[in-house]
C-alpha cells in the first residue's frame, strides 16, 4: 500500500509572500518552533521554574494521601430547588430574556441588545433594529459585560479612605450643598458624552449655581475645535462615498464608535451592484483602516498636514476652488517628500468622483489640518452628500482643565466633583494634577467628590469616593453617532450599590435620588413629545431608540466652512521633522481605550488587532528605524521630550512610518485592579501635555540595555500550508475576468476536482476512513468573506463571552496556551521580503469542522466525533487529554486546558500563580457572567469551536416544540447564527444551514470567490473563505502590487508531487 | 548448570493468583456497586420541607401536571411552582393544615421554599423538557408513576445508558402529544396484542409520521 505524502514546496523566490512576522521572513528558530509544534519546546512543563514534572508528582502523591483521609467527596451533595415565592413577570426559569439598551461613549452611544439569564446579563450584542449600526457590535461592546462583573469594581462609599455607609455620604452632600451659594466655589469635571437627561440636569444645576464651572475632559478626544461651527458635527456617509481618502483617520478602528463598519463594508463587496468603493489611506502606523486600504502610504503623523496640502494643491489645480485657495495661502512649498505620482493620481481620483468622494481627517490632527480637510470636502462638493452635518450639544464645559488646575491651586474652588474620568492618571502631565489635587484636599481644605467604577489613582486622592453603577445597572439615555435618541435601561440592580452619574447630579440639582426611570421619562416627554406617553415609552424601551422623527437630532444641518479658520490654515500645519529627530504619536489603545478598561481580562488577553501584542503596550517603530537605533522587539528605550520621559519596550511593526514612534495610551496603571492594576504595560501619559496632546515632534530616543518580555501571538498557530495557499486575493478586474480564480490555487491545483459545466466545484474525496453519515436535514456551514473582514477581533471577544472561555494570563499566552476558539490571523504581504510597505490581510481562523476530520481519527477514546449535521463535536467528559487531536489538526485551532483556568483565583501580583496551597474558586461575580448553556471546561480537556452548538440545539428544540405532532421540524433559514457571525461589524461571517438553499450561507457559498483551506488534503472543511478583492486604481504607482496574488508555484521550487513509498506491512 | 530462574520465581504462580483475585474482586465490586440502585439513586426519597402528595393533587383533585410545572412545554427546565401557585388554592383550601406551615411561612416572608432536588442530570448533560413533552414523550417515561406517589422518589436510573435505550428505540415511549400528561394512558390494544406490542406498533407509526430521530450517536445532542 502506498501513502501519499505532500511535500510543501518552499514559497516562490520571487513574487508575493504572506508572512506573519519579521521572524518568519528570516525563518528564525522561534518561528520554526511555533510552526512545527503546537506548543513550543517544554511548554508541557508546569510554569514556574521550581516545580518540574517530577516533583509535581511527588507533591501530588502527598496531597492524594491527605485527600484519602476523607471520603466525603463520594456522596452526592444535597442540592435544593428554589422557586420564587412570587412569580416574576416574563421570567421563565432557564430561558434567556433580551432587552434593548445602549452604552454611552464619547464617540456616540452604541445601541445594544443584552441577553439575561435568570436576571443575570450574560451577553451583549448589537441592536439589529437600529438603522445605523444594524446589529454590529465592536470589541468594546462585547467586552462591556465583563466590566459589569469585575470583582475589583469600587464597592464602598469612602470618606478619606475610610469605609462609610451611603447614607453618611448623602447627609454630607446635603451639608456640603448648603455652602455652594451661587456656585462660585463649585466645579464639575465630567466626561464628554451625549445624554439629554444629563444635559437637562446640568442646565438645572447651572441655573441653581450659575457660577459653577463645568469642565469636560477626554484625554484621547479630538484636539481641534469643531471646524463646521459650534454645535455641528459632521457625519460621514459611507454608503454614498465611492472614493475615500483617510488622513490618519482610523474610522474602522479607534476613531469611531464602530457603527460605520457595516455601512463601509457594504461597499466593499465585489458583487455589490453599485460597485466597490476605493480607499486611500495615509497614516503613520498600520491601523485597521490602513489594512483595508486599496492604496496606503506611510506618512509621519506630523506630516499628515503637509500631505493634506499636497493633495489640496492638486485638487485646487483641478477645481480652482476659491476657499481652498484661501486655505492654502502661505502654505509651505512642496517639499517633494511624498511620492508625487501617488498624490497626483489619488487627487485626480477624488476630483473625478466629485460629490461622491470623501476626505476624512483623524480627530487628533490639529485644527489647521481639519480645516484643510473641510476645505477639500467643500471643493469636491461632498458637503451635504457624503458628509452631512448634525446638531450636537456643543461645548459642554465653561473652562478647560488647565484653568481648573490653576483655580484649584489659587483656592478659588471649594468643592470639586469628578464624575467618571481619571485625571490623576490621565490629565496633561504639565498640570501635575496629582499634586494639585492632593494640595487642594489637604492644604486648601477643599472637598473632592469622586464617582468612579474603580477605586483608582484619582480615588486615592479624593475626599469622598462614590462607587459608580455600570450602564447595565442604571436608567439613562444617550445619543448614537447619527444623533438618534437611545434608551439605557438596567438589567440588574447595582451589584455593589453604585450610583449613576444621573443619580448624583439629581441630588445636586435638589431632587431625590431617583428610584426608577422617572428622570429619563421626564426627558423623554420633553425630547420626543409623545401623543400617548405609555405606548411611546414602552416602544422606546422595547426598540432601544426613539423613532427618527422624534427628537433624534438626525435632521441634517447644512455644513459650511468657517471663513475665519480658513485663512492661514495652510501656514499652521506642523513643520517637517528635523533630520534624525523622532516624532511620538500617542494614540488611543484599541482595547483599553484611555485606560478605563485596563481591568478587563478579555481585553488584556485579546491580542491587539494589528500588533498581536497581549497584556502589554509598546512603542511601535518601523523596521528601518529600529535597525538604525539597533533595537529589537522588547528592548527598552527611554523616550524623552522637554524633561519628561518614559521607559517603554519597542515593538517593530512592518508598514510603520520611519522616525516615528506610536505609543498606545492607557497602560501602566497603578491601582488595586488585579488584572491591569499593576505591572501591565507602560504609562505614556507623562508625555501627554497641553501643547502636545497627540503629536510630539522632536522627541529623543535612547536605548537602555534592558529587555522587557513582550508576549505576541502573531506566530502562534502558524500553519505549514504556506500563506499563498491559505490566503487568496485578487483585484476587482481580475475577479471580473475570471471569477473563480481563487478556486484551485497552489497545491490545490493538483488535487482531483469534480467539474460542472467546465468549472471546478470541489475536490473528489478519496478518504481511507469511513465517513459518518451526514444525513441530518440540517447541515451546518460557515462562510468568511476576506474582502470585508477588517480584523477588528470582535468575533474573538464575542466567542469568549458566549462560550465561557477563560483568560490564562500573560505567561500562559507566552507559552501559546491562550484559549481563544477563534483567532484573527494577521498576515503581511509583500514582494521581495519588503518589510517597509507591505499590505495587511486578515484571516479569522476557527475549527473548520472538516467532514473527514484528521482529529477524529486519532482520538483514542472517541471524544471528538462527527455528528450527522456536519459538526465536529467534542465530548469533554470523554476527553482524557492526550492532545493527539491538536497534533493532527492542520489548522491548529484546538485549545487545551493545561490548568483549571476557570477555577483559579486571580491573585495579586500575577494571574494564576500556581501552587498546591493556593486557594481555588472563581470570583462569584465572574461566575455570574457564564453562559449557563455551555459547559465550563476543566483542566486536562481539549476544546475548540463548536459552531455554537448550544444555539444550534436551542434552535432545533424550538423547531420541534413548534412542530409538535407533525414533521415540520426543519429550522427556518437564518433563524439564528453563531456568536462570531452575530457580532461581526462587517457581516464578513455568515453561518447557517448549507442544505437549505434559502439560507444566506448557501447563497454566499455559491460565490465563485469561495475556496476551502488545504483542499488537497481532502479534509472537506465546512468553512468557505471568500477571496479578498481589492479595488486598486490602475493609474497609481503601486497598483501592480495591490491585491496581486503570487502566481501558483506551478512546477517551480521544491517537489510536491505525490510520492509513493512502502510502509511497514510488506516488509 | 546454574538455575535459569531465580529463587523468587517459585512464588510467581502464587503472585499471579493473588493478582487475579484482587483484579477479579475489584471488577465484581465495581459491578455490584455501579449497577445497583444505590449508585443510580433509584428509590432516593429525601425529606422535603412540605410532604407534597402528588397522588392527592392528581388522582383526587384531578390537576394537570402543567398547572404547577407551567413552563415544561416551553423551557428546558421544568419549573417547580412558586409559592404563589400553591397559595392560589391553599388560601381557601386546607388553610390551617399544619403540614402547609412552610408554604404559608414562605408566602408571609417572601422567602422561597427550599425543595430538595431529587432528579438531577450532571452539569455536562443538557436535558430539555420541552423537546420531549412536545414530541410525545410522557412524564411517566422518566419520572415513573409520579401521580401515584404520596411523596416523590427517584423512580428511574437516569443514567446515560438508560437515556440511550430510549433514544435508540423511541417507539417504546411515544404517545399522542395530548396524552403526554395523562400518566395512566395505555396504547389502544387490538385483539390478541400485548400492551407492549400495541405500544411498539403505535410508537413506530408516530416515529415515522413525526420524523422522530433523537440523537443517539451525536454527542452534541446532550453534551455541549
Amino acid at each position: 500500500m502506498s501513502k501519499r505524502v505532500f511535500f510543501h514546496p518552499p514559497e516562490t523566490e520571487h513574487g508575493k509572500k504572506y508572512w506573519r512576522s519579521v521572524g518568519q521572513l528570516s525563518d528564525s528558530p522561534e518561528f520554526r518552533s511555533w510552526l512545527e509544534r503546537e506548543f513550543p519546546q517544554g511548554a508541557a512543563e508546569l510554569e514556574g521554574s521550581d516545580v518540574s514534572r517530577r516533583n509535581f508528582l511527588q507533591l501530588m502523591g502527598a496531597s492524594m494521601a491527605l485527600a484519602g483521609l476523607s471520603f466525603s467527596g463520594c456522596r452526592r451533595p444535597e442540592k435544593h430547588l428554589v422557586p420564587f415565592s412570587r412569580g416574576v413577570e416574563w421570567a421563565i426559569p432557564g430561558k434567556a430574556l433580551f432587552f434593548a439598551t445602549s452604552m454611552p461613549s464619547s464617540k456616540g452611544g452604541l445601541p445594544l441588545v443584552v441577553a439575561t439569564h435568570d436576571g443575570r446579563p450574560t451577553k451583549v450584542d448589537g441592536n439589529v433594529m437600529h438603522p445605523l449600526s444594524k446589529g454590529s457590535s465592536p470589541v468594546l461592546a462585547q467586552s462591556s459585560i465583563l466590566d459589569l462583573y469585575d470583582p475589583d469594581r469600587a464597592r464602598f462609599f469612602r470618606n478619606s479612605g475610610k469605609q462609610v455607609e451611603s447614607s453618611e455620604f448623602e447627609s454630607a452632600l446635603g451639608e456640603l450643598a448648603k455652602g455652594f451659594g451661587d456656585g462660585s466655589g463649585l466645579a464639575f469635571l465630567v466626561e464628554p458624552y451625549e445624554s439629554p437627561t444629563r444635559e437637562r440636569l446640568v442646565a438645572e444645576i447651572k441655573e441653581k449655581y450659575p457660577k459653577a464651572r463645568w469642565i469636560s475632559y477626554d484625554p484621547i478626544g479630538p484636539v481641534s475645535a469643531p471646524v463646521y461651527g459650534e454645535g455641528v458635527s459632521a457625519l460621514p456617509k459611507f454608503d454614498k462615498a465611492k472614493v475615500i481618502l483617510s488622513l490618519d483617520h482610523d474610522f474602522l478602528g479607534t476613531d469611531c464608535a464602530g457603527d460605520f463598519a457595516r455601512q463601509f463594508a457594504a461597499q466593499r463587496k465585489p458583487d455589490a451592484k453599485s460597485g466597490m468603493n476605493r480607499l486611500y489611506v495615509a497614516e503613520n502606523r498600520f491601523t485597521l483602516t490602513g489594512g483595508m486600504a486599496d492604496h496606503r502610504i506611510r506618512v509621519q503623523a506630523s506630516q499628515i498636514g503637509a500631505f493634506a496640502i499636497a493633495i489640496a494643491r492638486e485638487v485646487l489645480a483641478a477645481t480652482k476652488d476659491a476657499n481652498l485657495a484661501v486655505a492654502l495661502e502661505g502654505a509651505p512649498a512642496a517639499s517633494g517628500a511624498f511620492q508625487a505620482d501617488w498624490v497626483r493620481e489619488a487627487a485626480a481620483d477624488l476630483v473625478a468622483t466629485k460629490g461622491k468622494s470623501l476626505v476624512l481627517v483623524g480627530p487628533r490632527q490639529p485644527q489647521q489640518v481639519q480645516v484643510i480637510g473641510a476645505a477639500l470636502n467643500a471643493a469636491l462638493g461632498n458637503l451635504g452628500k457624503t458628509l452631512v452635518g448634525r446638531r450636537s450639544p456643543g461645548a459642554f464645559g465653561t473652562v478647560g482643565i488647565a484653568a481648573l488646575a490653576a483655580e484649584l491651586a489659587a483656592g478659588q474652588v471649594k468643592a470639586l466633583f469628578i464624575l467618571g474620568g481619571n485625571p490623576v492618571y490621565n490629565a496633561p502631565a504639565d498640570l501635575d494634577w496629582a499634586s494639585a489635587q492632593k494640595a487642594f484636599c489637604s492644604d486648601k481644605g477643599g472637598v473632592v467628590v469622586r464617582l468612579s467604577h474603580h477605586e483608582d489613582e484619582t480615588s486615592a486622592l479624593s475626599t469622598w469616593q462614590v462607587p459608580m453603577a455600570h450602564p447595565l445597572e442604571t436608567w439613562g439615555d444617550t445619543r448614537a453617532m447619527d444623533g438618534s435618541y437611545l434608551s439605557v435601561q438596567p438589567m440588574i440592580l447595582p451589584l455593589f450599590g453604585g450610583w449613576s452619574e444621573l443619580d448624583l447630579l439629581a441630588k445636586i440639582a435638589g431632587h431625590q435620588k431617583p428610584e426608577g426611570p422617572e428622570l429619563v421619562q421626564d426627558t423623554f416627554k420633553k425630547v420626543v413629545k409623545p401623543q400617548d406617553f405609555t405606548v411611546a415609552w414602552s416602544k422606546f424601551l422595547h426598540d432601544g431608540f426613539a423613532p427618527k422623527s422624534a427628537g433624534s437630532q438626525e435632521a441634517p444641518v447644512e455644513l459650511s466652512l468657517n471663513a475665519a479658520l480658513l485663512a492661514g490654515a495652510g501656514k499652521g500645519v506642523p513643520a517637517p521633522l528635523a533630520q534624525d529627530a523622532f516624532e511620538v504619536v500617542l494614540v488611543e489603545d484599541a482595547k483599553v481605550q484611555d485606560g478605563r478598561h485596563a481591568n478587563n481580562g478579555w481585553l488584556q488577553e485579546l491580542p491587539d488587532p494589528v500588533t498581536k501584542l497581549a497584556w502589554d503596550n509598546a512603542a511601535l517603530i518601523s523596521p528601518s528605524s529600529a535597525k538604525q537605533l539597533g533595537l529589537e522587539n522588547g528592548d527598552l528605550i527611554e523616550v524623552s521630550f522637554q524633561k519628561r520621559s518614559i521607559q517603554i519596550p519597542v515593538f517593530v511593526v512592518p508598514g510603520h512610518a520611519d522616525r516615528s514612534l506610536t505609543i498606545p495610551l492607557g497602560y501602566g496603571r497603578s491601582f488595586g485592579g488585579r488584572i491591569g492594576g499593576r505591572g501591565v504595560g507602560f504609562n505614556a501619559y507623562p508625555l501627554l501635555t497641553r501643547e502636545t496632546p497627540y503629536l510630539i515632534s522632536g522627541a529623543s530616543v535612547r536605548r537602555l540595555n534592558r529587555k522587557h518580555p513582550l508576549v505576541v501571538t502573531q506566530e502562534h498557530g502558524a500553519i505549514e500550508g504556506r500563506g499563498a495557499d491559505l490566503l487568496r486575493e485578487g483585484t476587482i478586474s481580475q475577479y471580473k475576468e475570471q471569477p473563480d480564480f481563487a478556486k484551485a490555487m497552489g497545491l490545490d491545483a493538483h488535487a482531483e476536482w469534480a467539474e460542472k459545466n467546465g468549472k471546478k466545484t470541489e475536490v473528489i474525496n478519496r478518504s481511507l476512513y469511513s465517513h459518518p453519515p451526514l444525513n441530518d436535514v440540517h447541515q451546518w456551514g460557515m462562510t468568511i468573506d476576506l474582502s470585508t473582514c477588517t480584523g477588528c477581533s470582535s468575533c474573538m471577544v464575542a466567542c469568549q463571552a458566549e462560550n465561557n472561555i477563560p483568560i490564562v494570563g500573560k505567561e500562559q499566552v507566552g507559552f501559546g496556551r491562550e484559549m481563544h476558539w477563534i483567532r484573527t490571523d494577521r498576515y503581511f504581504a509583500s514582494e521581495n521580503d519588503d518589510v517597509l510597505e507591505p499590505e495587511m490581510i486578515y484571516q479569522p481562523m476557527l475549527c473548520q469542522h472538516c467532514e473527514s476530520a484528521p482529529c477524529e481519527t486519532v482520538c483514542p477514546v472517541n471524544a471528538t466525533v462527527h455528528s450527522e449535521d456536519g459538526l465536529n463535536v467534542m465530548a469533554y467528559n470523554r476527553c482524557i487529554g492526550t492532545r493527539y487531536c491538536a497534533n493532527n489538526c492542520p489548522f491548529k485551532v484546538r485549545r487545551f486546558n493545561f490548568f483549571d483556568y476557570n477555577q483559579r483565583k486571580i491573585q495579586d501580583g500575577g494571574l494564576y500563580e500556581w501552587n498546591l496551597l493556593s486557594s481555588k474558586g472563581t470570583e462569584e461575580t465572574v461566575k455570574m457572567q457564564k453562559n449557563p448553556n455551555v459547559t465550563v471546561r476543566m483542566r486536562g480537556v481539549m476544546e475548540k469551536c463548536t459552531f455554537c452548538v448550544q444555539r444550534i440545539q436551542e434552535a432545533k428544540v424550538s423547531a420541534k416544540v413548534l412542530a409538535k405532532d407533525s414533521n415540520h421540524f426543519r429550522i427556518p433559514a437564518d433563524k439564528f447564527t453563531t456568536a462570531c457571525a452575530q457580532a461581526c461589524p462587517t457581516e464578513a461571517i455568515t453561518f447557517g444551514d448549507i442544505s437549505n438553499p434559502e439560507s444566506s450561507v448557501s447563497k454566499v457559498r455559491a460565490s465563485e470567490r469561495g475556496y476551502r483551506l488545504l483542499e488537497y488534503l481532502n479534509v472537506g472543511s465546512r468553512v468557505w473563505y471568500l477571496a479578498r478583492i481589492r479595488n486598486p486604481n490602475p493609474k497609481m504607482p503601486d497598483a501592480a502590487k495591490v491585491g496581486a496574488h503570487s502566481k501558483p508555484s506551478h512546477h517551480g521550487g521544491g517537489h510536491h508531487e505525490a510520492k509513493s513509498h512502502h510502509t511497514g506491512g510488506e516488509a | 548448570m546454574a538455575n535459569i530462574f531465580p529463587r523468587g520465581s517459585n512464588f510467581l504462580p502464587l503472585k499471579i493468583v493473588l493478582c487475579l483475585l484482587v483484579m477479579g474482586g475489584s471488577i465484581t465490586a465495581g459491578f455490584v456497586y455501579f449497577f445497583t440502585n444505590k449508585y443510580t439513586h433509584v428509590g432516593y426519597q429525601p425529606t422535603q420541607p412540605v410532604p407534597f402528595p402528588h397522588d392527592v393533587h392528581v388522582k383526587q383533585v384531578g390537576m394537570d401536571c402543567r398547572y404547577c410545572h407551567s413552563f415544561v412545554e416551553v423551557a428546558a427546565h421544568s419549573n417547580v411552582p412558586t409559592t404563589q401557585v400553591c397559595m392560589n388554592c391553599h388560601l381557601q383550601i386546607q388553610k390551617d393544615n399544619p403540614k402547609l406551615e412552610a408554604v404559608r411561612d414562605s408566602w408571609r416572608t417572601g422567602k422561597p421554599i427550599q425543595w430538595v432536588q431529587i432528579h438531577k442530570t450532571p452539569d455536562y448533560a443538557y436535558f430539555n423538557h420541552s423537546a420531549h413533552v412536545n414530541r410525545g414523550v410522557s412524564c411517566v417515561s422518566c419520572h415513573g408513576k409520579i401521580h401515584e406517589m404520596p411523596e416523590v422518589y427517584h423512580a428511574k436510573p437516569l443514567t446515560m445508558a438508560w437515556c440511550l435505550e430510549c433514544h435508540r428505540n423511541p417507539e417504546e415511549a411515544l404517545r399522542p402529544v395530548k396524552e403526554v400528561t395523562n400518566l395512566d394512558w395505555q396504547p389502544p390494544v387490538k385483539d390478541g396484542q400485548s400492551v407492549a406490542e400495541a405500544q411498539r406498533e403505535l410508537g413506530s407509526k408516530l416515529k415515522k409520521d413525526w420524523g422522530i430521530n433523537p440523537p443517539d450517536k451525536n454527542c452534541a445532542g446532550c453534551h455541549r
